[in-house]
């Protein structure tokens, strides 16, 4: 049990994640926990502006008396990130020797796929959770998700992960659970309490390096040569295409015909073809394979 | 069930292409619709020989010429009439209706609401680009309040038809919407309704750029596409608030989707079932 | 055959009959007075037969529904009165234009508008040769017995079939709800087949090229034709257009078939014309009353002869012609202000005396006879 006088400084855990994924849930399961054993407990969180996919954040800082609502870089004593990448993003507010648990799940933002062409590169993290497991001290790197399917139910991968987390703190599992199943629909407490030891169990038995558990694969790299034809004797220059391109690669000619005038932009998003009323662009894609050296978009 | 990706469907394996380019307007919304349908068509397998497509009058119902299939252009307001009397003596066939919103709704409307209610196994794509478009710009039943056309000069001031609304309440067993900008959710939704055993009712949201929109200074037909997810028909769509479908990042201020869905029994099934058993009392 | 030949039936009933004998497989229509025993027989009839049966939400849906079905290549047909007649008009132009075989019934009653709907007439002769708007091809036959009605019934499906037109059957309240005995015989073989079927190469098929006689295959859907039917002014290939030397083309042909096929459609009854110095024409209820007259003619002395055109339109013009020559008056009496003598009068300038009546009573054969006397004095 935790003492409440072994305590001195505040404890500092910053919680992130992305929209829709339950980190307001899981902080308030944690606050909820420190209030019960009397602490003071600061929450600080931004959310909601994010929608689904966006990053959301949360700062708790409990102690005997806590005077700041937010938690500096380099002073956090817990990591806790339910998404890979904003694990990533916030791995500077980790302090030196601090407890770094990630779910290695990759949700992946439509910023990071700014280039839509096949086989281009995303701008998410490139970073391997071995990696960064062999950096930090205490760190915890697992497919939480995976590990809830595998209970029948997704939902629970953040009780896992609490799991996990309860063995970097000091308060009993019975506390945990208690505060759970405050929070979670009444028919799932009990898959909830699985997943909770399960992610004590996991914790237990974790070697270090930790076993990577799931590896994302690389930008995809698919062999495929787009032509975008264009029948000029039925456009009727309606313009539609042209503005509706994301790429830009299309415009009208000096006979309000529309014309490719970027085709190594073009994608093959197809949407010039589907929106065009006209039925005047076929986009043609074929396997690398049998159109040897053509470049995309041709 | 042949599964035909975007990348295998060929358009113009459906189209008679002898008659292209065909004679909608630029822009005009009616093109994407086609698209969708035949996308649906070539989706399910359909073979163009079984596949009849009855249309009205107005730019909707021209569409049908354009399509390699048994079509037949038929008289205004009635090609549900027509449908009706093809598909009970061919229910080997499959019969799509195409017509428009006054085609349907005003000089058509009272087939429409008695289709809904027999429940024979057609379905009925109603391409509603608010206006009479093949007779100059006209009001139509489903004419946003206070646009302009040319029997609005100074604005309309009458309600409009909330068609979907109307075909759920007469007992269509299958109601949708969907826009044109959404071709292959609007592709879906087609295939949802051919594949639905009994009467579905689509309502496709469609643009009349020449007409209407220069009317209206909806913009130009990019514009006017884009808008039809954010601003275009409030008013006659229930505000706001009515949006049934989980779109975060667009608000939608009308119910798009499969509307309405029930398992009635069908009109022609009936009916065959009906013959069978006098015949054996014979 | 295990039914019963002769049998005492309505007119209308035999109507069914009929329709059902001809091969008549879907019927749709809309109740309306003096016709609906016409949908009632077909309702309880064609399920027999495997045939289709829908009432629909009006006139307009149960002409359409007759063409759709027809378009599947099914026998079809529907049964209406005046109002519902008028109603009908728009969709029988698409059937005269598209070519769509198909029969409609109509049982004529008091007119104009609602009218006497209980009361016979015989007000739809004009109507049902020019009641669509457009120059069109139409058949019409106007039987004058329940007999009658039974074979004309039949004829106007072998018509219709045979040369891709609609058929009027027109017939007046009083045959329509009269009961007669009348022999239900099997339909003639000659006048039970169906259209004429598309067949041969798909490609490059143009569905109204017609034939040597005039009347283009039908392609049925199915059958890999996949043709375009439309009632906008189509060429050949199906498609519509307005090049006017395409259009006098296929118009001219439209407009020219019946009359390539006159002897096929006319059909007429000609008692005593030969050598008639009155010749009574009429139709329907009021030929039978005129039979009597010029029966009773000739029991007195009086050269009177019949000539009831069967078919009514076309008008059987060269026996009319060549019959009434001789003749020097022409007696119609028809249960309206004149349509018939009309357009008799073209045949028979000067000659003709038109003996109207628009009471909603029948013209008694004394009236006939009384007319016939004053036109020879």
């Amino acid at each position: 049990m935790n003492d409440k006088s072994k305590i001195e400084k505040p404890v500092n855990v910053l919680i992130v994640g992305v929209g829709g994924q339950g980190v307001i849930m899981v902080s308030k399961v944690l606050a909820l926990l420190c209030q019960t054993h009397g602490f003071e407990v600061k929450q600080s969180e931004v959310h909601g502006m994010a929608k689904r996919g966006g990053g959301v954040f949360s700062h708790i800082r409990f102690g005997p008396k806590v005077w700041s609502p937010t938690i500096p870089k380099g002073k956090a004593d817990i990591l806790l990130a339910l998404e890979w990448a904003e694990a990533m993003r916030w791995l500077d507010h980790l302090k030196p020797g601090g407890t770094f648990i990630a779910d290695t799940q990759r949700i992946v933002p439509p910023f990071a796929c700014r280039n839509r062409k096949r086989g281009a590169e995303r701008n998410y993290s490139r970073e391997t959770p071995a990696e960064i497991i062999d950096k930090v001290k205490n760190g915890y790197a697992l497919d939480a998700e995976g590990m809830a399917m595998t209970l029948g139910n997704r939902r629970v991968a953040n009780t896992i992960l609490l799991g996990v987390l309860s063995t970097a703190l000091d308060f009993s599992p019975e506390s945990w659970q208690a505060v759970i199943e405050k929070f979670v629909p009444p028919h799932t407490i009990e898959t909830n309490a699985q997943a909770f030891q399960e992610g004590r169990s996991w914790t237990a038995n974790a070697v270090k390096p930790l076993p990577v558990v799931s590896e994302a694969p690389s930008a995809e790299s698919i062999d495929i040569t787009t032509e975008l034809t264009i029948n000029t004797v039925w456009c009727k220059g309606c313009d539609i295409c042209v503005k509706m391109c994301p790429e830009r690669c299309l415009a009208l000619n000096e006979d309000q015909e529309a014309v490719l005038i970027h085709p190594d932009k073009c994608t093959g998003c197809r949407i010039c073809e589907w929106l065009c009323p006209d039925y005047a662009i076929k986009l043609h894609k074929r396997p690398n394979s049998q159109t040897e050296g053509t470049g995309a978009g041709v | 069930m042949n599964e035909i990706s975007a990348d295998s469907f060929d358009i113009n394996e459906y189209l008679r292409l002898e008659l292209f380019p065909h004679f909608l307007c630029p822009g005009c919304g009616h093109g994407m619709a086609m698209r969708a349908m035949l996308w649906a068509v070539a989706e399910l397998g359909i073979d163009k020989d079984n596949l009849a497509i009855v249309s009205g009058i107005g730019c909707s119902g021209r569409m049908g010429a354009y399509v390699d299939a048994n079509t037949f252009h038929v008289t205004h307001g009635r090609p549900l009439a027509f449908a009706t009397g093809l598909k009970l003596a061919r229910p080997d066939l499959t019969v799509i209706v195409i017509t428009g919103d006054g085609d349907s709704l005003a000089i058509g409307g009272n087939h429409l609401i008695h289709a809904c209610r027999r429940n024979l196994d057609i379905t009925c794509l109603m391409l509603n680009n608010e206006i009479y478009g093949m007779t100059g710009g006209q009001v139509s039943p489903t004419t946003t309040l206070t646009r302009f056309t040319t029997t609005t000069p100074y604005g309309n001031y009458e309600p409009a038809f909330d068609a979907c609304r109307l075909a759920e309440a007469a007992g269509a067993s299958f109601v949708g919407r969907e826009a044109t900008l959404q071709v292959p959710t609007l592709k879906n939704l087609i295939r949802e309704g051919i594949e639905h055993k009994g009467f579905s009712f689509l309502e496709v949201i469609s643009d009349c750029t020449e007409i209407y929109g220069r009317k209206n200074a909806l913009g130009n037909s990019p514009e006017m596409v884009l808008s039809q997810k954010s601003k275009m028909r409030p008013e006659s769509y229930g505000g706001l608030m009515s949006n049934k479908v989980d779109q975060p990042f667009r608000p939608n201020p009308f119910q798009t989707g499969v509307l309405a869905r029930n398992e009635r029994q069908e009109y022609g099934e009936l009916c065959r079932r009906h013959i069978a058993a006098k015949q054996q009392a014979e | 055959m295990s039914k019963q030949r002769l049998q005492n039936i309505p007119g209308n009933h035999a109507c069914a009959l009929g329709a059902v004998a001809a091969g008549c497989r879907f019927y749709a229509g809309y109740p309306i007075t003096p016709s609906s025993e016409v949908a009632e027989r077909m309702s309880a009839e064609l399920p027999k037969v495997g045939g289709m049966f829908v009432q629909m939400e009006d006139e307009i849906a149960s002409m359409g529904a007759v063409i759709g079905a027809s378009m599947g290549g099914v026998k079809a047909m529907t049964a209406t009165s005046g109002p519902g007649f008028s109603l009908k008009q728009e969709n029988l132009g698409y059937a005269a234009q598209a070519e769509i075989p198909c029969v409609i019934i109509n049982v004529m009653r008091g007119g104009p508008s609602t009218g006497m709907p209980t009361r016979p007439a015989q007000g739809d002769i004009m109507q049902a040769r020019w009641g669509t708007h457009g120059d069109h091809p139409i058949i019409v036959v106007a039987p004058d017995s329940v007999a009658e009605i039974y074979s004309e019934t039949i004829r106007a499906f072998a018509l219709s079939e045979r040369l891709r037109v609609p058929v009027v059957v027109l017939y007046d309240e009083v045959v329509g709800h009269l009961i007669e005995t009348v022999d239900l015989q099997p339909a003639p073989e000659e006048q039970l087949a169906s259209r004429k079927w598309a067949e041969g190469p798909r490609e490059g098929f143009l569905p109204y090229r017609a034939d040597a006689d005039m009347v283009p295959p039908f392609p049925r859907p199915g059958d890999g034709f996949r043709t375009h039917t439309t009632g906008l002014t189509h060429d050949e290939n199906g498609f519509p257009t307005q090049a006017h030397e395409r259009v006098e083309a296929v118009i001219g042909r439209l407009l020219g078939k019946l009359d390539r096929h006159k002897e096929l459609i006319e059909s007429y009854e000609a008692v005593g014309c030969e050598d008639a110095e009155v010749i009574v024409t009429a139709i329907g209820i009021s030929a039978r009353a005129a039979k009597k007259a010029v029966a009773t003619a000739r029991k007195n002395g009086i050269k009177a002869g019949l000539f009831r055109p069967i078919t009514l339109w076309p008008f059987p013009e060269e026996a009319f012609r060549k019959l009434s020559a001789g003749a020097s008056a022409v007696v119609v009496p028809e249960m309206n202000a004149g349509q018939l003598a009309l357009e008799l009068e073209r045949f028979a300038p000067g000659k003709v005396s038109a003996l109207t009546r628009y009471d909603g009573e029948h013209i008694d054969p004394s009236q006939i006879l009384k007319r016939i006397e004053e036109v020879l004095s």
